[in-house]
């Protein structure tokens, strides 16, 4: 009875303002550690984890149904880990759509550089104020490619408005992500305190 | 055509600053240790994106642990354990 109690009280403490993302979440996430279950037994305390954060992170990126570019790199990354996993997972959806299939062409580097290279020649006149504009610039470049480093699929992502929208669609992702597996592991604290 | 080009792939570096103001706005609501920054757009810019990558690595990290500890509440000497059996009941 407590184990009823326990998991209706789990599942109304996920309804939050993103309560369908979480409860999509959850299935998903589910599902996959579902395929896992027969093997549970017999895999170490490592192979677990791998397999929890793996079904973990399709579970996430699967939301997106390949609508962004984080989404489907994730995917991708999870396929060369398990891709018996990331199948059965994802059936149902059209893999063409998951994957990123092509590699987009990164912006050619050649005018940039001849560019950067005319604007070098003008700079001897440059003002203070404009010395620190640019160093500021330099520093947001820097900051930019951080964040393109962590982000999944980042390197696909030339332009910055691309970047920063993907961004914060991976964060709330993340979050959801998150919210869900805390709250399994507070039930499963909470119903063993007793 | 090449002209276009070059302007295409230079406007590509460069955030303008409206996308920035956005991009603020949009992170405080995720980020509440952003506070208001008095400096100039662009410094605030990379003080926002480098609060963003702190805040992706700290998501990261907990989610690593989170899947550590679950995989330890699965894993109990005792197969009939509470633990296991909650965590296995609402997971599988």
């Amino acid at each position: 009875m407590d184990h009823l109690l326990l998991l209706s009280l789990s599942l109304t403490s996920l309804m939050q303002p993103t309560s369908s993302m979480n409860e999509q979440f959850l299935k998903k996430w589910q599902m996959g550690l579902q395929i896992f279950r027969p093997s549970i037994d017999n895999t170490s305390v490592s192979e677990r984890k791998r397999a929890i954060k793996l079904s973990a992170d399709v579970a996430m990126a699967s939301l997106r149904k390949g609508t962004t570019c984080w989404s489907r790199a994730l995917i991708q990354k999870a396929a060369t880990q398990d891709n018996f996993l990331v199948r059965q997972m994802l059936s149902g959806i059209k893999e063409e759509t998951l994957i990123n299939k092509k590699l987009p062409k990164i912006v050619c580097h050649r005018k940039i550089v001849r560019r950067s290279k005319k604007i070098l020649m003008r700079r001897k006149s440059k003002s203070a104020m404009e010395e620190v504009a640019a160093k500021a610039k330099k520093l947001v470049k820097r900051k930019t490619q951080g964040l393109r480093n962590i982000v999944p699929g980042g390197e696909f992502m030339s332009n910055n408005v691309l970047l920063i929208q993907e961004t914060l669609d991976y964060i709330v992702s993340l979050q959801t992500q998150v919210n869900v597996m805390r709250s399994i592991v507070d039930a499963a604290d909470a119903g063993v305190e007793r | 055509m090449s002209n276009r080009r070059s302007r295409q792939s230079s406007s590509a570096l460069r955030i303008s600053d409206d996308q920035m103001i956005d991009l603020v706005s949009k992170l405080r609501v995720l980020l509440p240790e952003i506070r208001e920054r008095r400096r100039s757009d662009k410094v605030s810019a990379s003080k926002v994106l480098q609060e963003t990558c702190n805040y992706i690595r700290k998501l990261h990290r907990e989610v690593y642990n989170l899947s550590d500890r679950l995989s330890q509440l699965l894993d109990s000497v005792d197969e009939d354990s509470q633990e296991a059996a909650v965590i296995r009941s609402l997971l599988m």
